[in-house]
């Protein structure tokens, strides 16, 4: 037979270290709340018939986040067979809260207390058999990162689910628990083991449990009575009676020698979230991110692959190998000049990639990644957003997909979607190619050319956030910020090092299967045309198929400076991939014959645009619609196709204004004539500036609001 | 007086919590419920690190001006 144990429990407390020790699978573990968005499943080592599945942290089973919802709804319908409800030792009292409500859902609860370590290191105590006495359920201590019982834990739930024996639950006040009594009279269409958590939730009026239930219950009288008798709200008496209850039971099960004293965490906050060092401290730390992977070490690495792995070595032994082999002329084109040029040039930005995905990693798993979104929460609130939001930005910088998704954590609706909105206008590692590609063969490798880029994407998300804030859809004030700070821990080097390898190895495979499709694609049809009225090789690149469509949509681009067809159709294939951009151009622009030659293509390339053409295609690639992958991730999180449009035409008509205003005005200030198009720049940046400074009318008639509400 | 008002490092214990029942109920999740006591750890113009519980939770200003301790 087989069985489902699912891993509940706060959020940061390792389920997921957990979850991999017991499956042996490769999960990334960060140190920030939030970061299993989803749950997952695997199967237990040794056991093939037993699925353990890992469920999204959370404080309760009340729905206040996405999370608490995809956690509950699995928990409530799919019936797992046990509940292993890990909880962490350094913080016992909280972490019961959960615990209560996770054994009133009638399924079997084993508890294993984690990170017991550490409760030792203070000089903590937790007393596992009076736990087991108060709370009724088997408790064990372990510690998922070193591997110590986390068996026995998995055998353990097994054994309970098994022997389905019901959980002898904790009692509430008498006269709460009375009321309850009355309300689970009432539901006779329930399982009986459940029916104690529905009678709970119906009492705090939890309107999503009302869709649960395929008969409705009016308790509403009930509810009402106890509520005038105890002079507060049901979901209050609730919560009181919880933490009342694990207060009468935590001085026997756990004896503290550390209490009132500061932890190191604690010491740690006060110096890098203080009022004036914590944002030069950001400042430092970020800027040395990427001054190393960008600028030194990661550039160093990517010069090598790119001008002599990609540039001799490969080719090389390459073309030794097809003249040796007496390859058809045609072929070998495609080889060298579509698949190697291709591919080569995205491959090339590989090391560059596994420097900053090992830094963010780093930051991730250290915990510093919440004081970030702490720390920029008062600068994100000026403009409309959360400091929640700056999280799904930074993971954006490695991803524009796992960003969106990280988007998941922010609680308010309207936060949550102006945050997928404006995520994916910070550079994706797969855009620094294109930034690496317009500084290098444009700039001659100035040093400002990647920091704008994030300054433009950061200006874009500032622009953005005041332009939509005062739109009707997302006026109003954002959510409070809550959040609860992880304690720091040095990172191990097995997650880092698996996290850099799983983000890089994921842009390695896209290069073998997207990238080479679309790099065989594009060497095809720009290579094949019609000549003499028959289908044919072309022997000048601008005949082919893909020369005639690009210069179709060409015509759309002319007034940002970068009308040629093959802009145009390194813009369109941008869409599959951000990569493609630069695939298209080594395609397009011979990544190889000019290698062979000691140069390479960033010379042809160059003397194609001028700077602020170049500098304007830039900003487009960088503003407009993300690849097709974080389209796909931002319509799962919108779960909704018209806002997914509404997100897509904004990005492309930001960014088409942006790109506009750059090379009409820098043409203009560099002495360029006067144009119609000119005219449009100018109009287009008096809109946007309007849009920003028109005045906040939906916040006046709130603060009136909330003012009479109080008075 | 509120939570902002606190003075780093010493134990304070809440008395009562206000503003948008939403964020109130999460806030009672995290432990924050009349009676507990609170450590405040940093202050971030405006915004704050408390400890509760043993656990560390930042609350911005807006949310906590509410608390009152």
């Amino acid at each position: 037979m087989s069985l489902t144990i699912a891993l509940a429990g706060n959020p940061n407390c390792g389920k997921t270290t957990l979850f991999n020790a017991l499956t042996g699978s490769n999960q990334f573990v960060g140190n920030w709340p939030g970061v299993t968005v989803e749950k997952k499943e695997g199967r237990l080592k040794g056991h093939k018939d037993i699925i353990i599945t890992d469920l999204p942290g959370i404080y309760s089973l009340s729905p206040y986040t996405l999370e608490e919802v995809v956690a509950r709804n699995y928990l409530l319908n799919a019936n797992p067979d046990a509940i292993l409800n890990i909880v962490d030792g350094t913080n016992l009292e909280r972490n019961l809260y959960l615990s209560t409500q996770l054994m009133e859902l009638g399924i079997p609860v084993v508890m294993a207390v984690n990170m017991m370590d550490i409760v030792e290191k203070k000089g903590d105590q937790v007393h596992i058999q009076e736990l087991e006495k108060n709370l009724g359920c088997p408790v064990l201590e372990i510690s998922a990162l070193k591997g110590t019982n986390v068996m026995k834990a998995a055998e353990k739930a097994i054994q309970v689910a098994h022997a389905k024996r019901s959980v002898p639950i904790h009692k509430f006040d008498a006269e709460v628990e009375e009321t309850l009594e009355q309300i689970e009279e009432q539901l006779t269409g329930v399982a009986k083991e459940q029916r104690r958590f529905f009678a709970i939730k119906l009492f705090e009026r939890d309107d999503k449990i009302g869709e649960q239930l395929s008969f409705s219950v009016d308790v509403e009288n009930l509810i009402t009575k106890l509520e005038d008798k105890m002079d507060d709200d049901s979901e209050s008496i609730i919560t009181n009676e919880r933490y009342t209850y694990i207060s009468s039971i935590i001085e026997k099960c756990c004896t503290r020698n550390s209490k009132g004293k500061l932890t190191v965490s604690d010491k740690i906050d006060q110096i890098v979230t203080n009022r004036f060092l914590a944002l030069p401290i950001f400042a430092v730390i970020m800027g040395f991110v990427y001054y190393i992977s960008i600028s030194t070490v990661g550039t160093m690495a990517t010069d090598w692959t790119n001008d002599v792995l990609f540039g001799e070595i490969v080719p090389n032994a390459v073309d030794n190998f097809l003249n040796a082999i007496n390859c058809a002329d045609w072929l070998a084109s495609l080889i060298q000049d579509g698949i190697i040029a291709g591919v080569g040039a995205v491959l090339g930005f590989v090391p560059q990639m596994l420097v900053l995905f090992f830094f963010l990693a780093i930051l991730e798993s250290c915990g510093y990644m919440a004081r970030i979104a702490f720390i920029m929460d008062r600068i994100f609130r000026k403009f409309g957003l959360s400091g929640k939001s700056f999280i799904p930005m930074l993971i954006g910088t490695g991803c524009g997909v796992p960003g969106v998704m990280a988007s998941r954590t922010i609680e308010n609706d309207r936060d949550r979607k102006m945050t997928i909105m404006t995520t994916t206008f910070i550079p994706c590692s797969a855009k620094l190619p294109i930034i690496a590609l317009i500084a290098g063969a444009l700039f001659q490798g100035a040093w400002w050319v990647a920091p704008s880029a994030y300054f433009v994407g950061v200006a874009a998300i500032i622009i953005s956030g005041i332009i939509l804030k005062k739109t009707q859809m997302f006026s109003g004030d954002p959510a409070p910020f809550v959040m609860e700070l992880p304690a720091y821990h040095m990172p191990t080097v097995s997650n880092v090092l698996r996290s850099m390898w799983e983000r890089g190895w994921s842009f390695i495979k896209k290069a073998g299967t997207i990238i080479l499709l679309s790099s065989i694609l594009v060497w095809f049809t720009s290579n094949v045309g019609i000549v003499d009225g028959h289908i044919g090789m072309v022997s000048d690149l601008s005949d082919g198929f893909l020369a005639k469509i690009g210069s179709g949509i060409a015509w759309i681009f002319a007034p940002l400076g970068w009308g040629d067809w093959k802009a145009a159709v390194a813009a369109l294939t941008g869409l599959v991939a951000k990569e493609n951009v630069v695939q298209t151009f080594g395609v397009l622009f011979g990544f190889l014959e000019v290698a062979e030659d000691g140069q390479d293509y960033w010379g042809t390339l160059a003397s194609s645009y001028t700077p602020l053409a170049a500098y304007s295609f830039l900003v487009f690639n960088l503003l407009c619609a993300p690849c097709f992958a974080a389209i796909g991730a931002i319509r799962r999180e919108m779960n909704n196709g018209k806002w997914t449009w509404f997100a897509i035409g904004y990005q492309c008509v930001f960014a088409y204004a942006v790109s506009l205003c750059i090379y009409q005005i820098g043409t203009l200030m560099t002495g360029g004539g006067f144009g119609v198009f000119t005219a449009v720049a100018f109009a287009v940046l008096a809109f946007i500036i309007y849009m920003l400074v028109r005045p906040y009318k939906q916040a006046h008639t709130l603060r009136v609001n909330i003012k009479s509400v109080k008075s | 007086m509120p939570l902002t008002m606190a003075t780093l490092g010493e134990v304070s214990t809440i008395k009562r919590i206000g503003g948008k029942e939403e964020t109130r109920r999460f806030l009672e999740t995290l432990g924050f419920v009349v009676g507990a006591e609170v450590i405040l750890i940093a202050k971030n113009n405006g915004n704050v690190i408390v400890n509760i519980k043993d656990s560390r939770v930042a609350i911005s200003q807006e949310m906590a001006t509410k608390i009152m301790i």
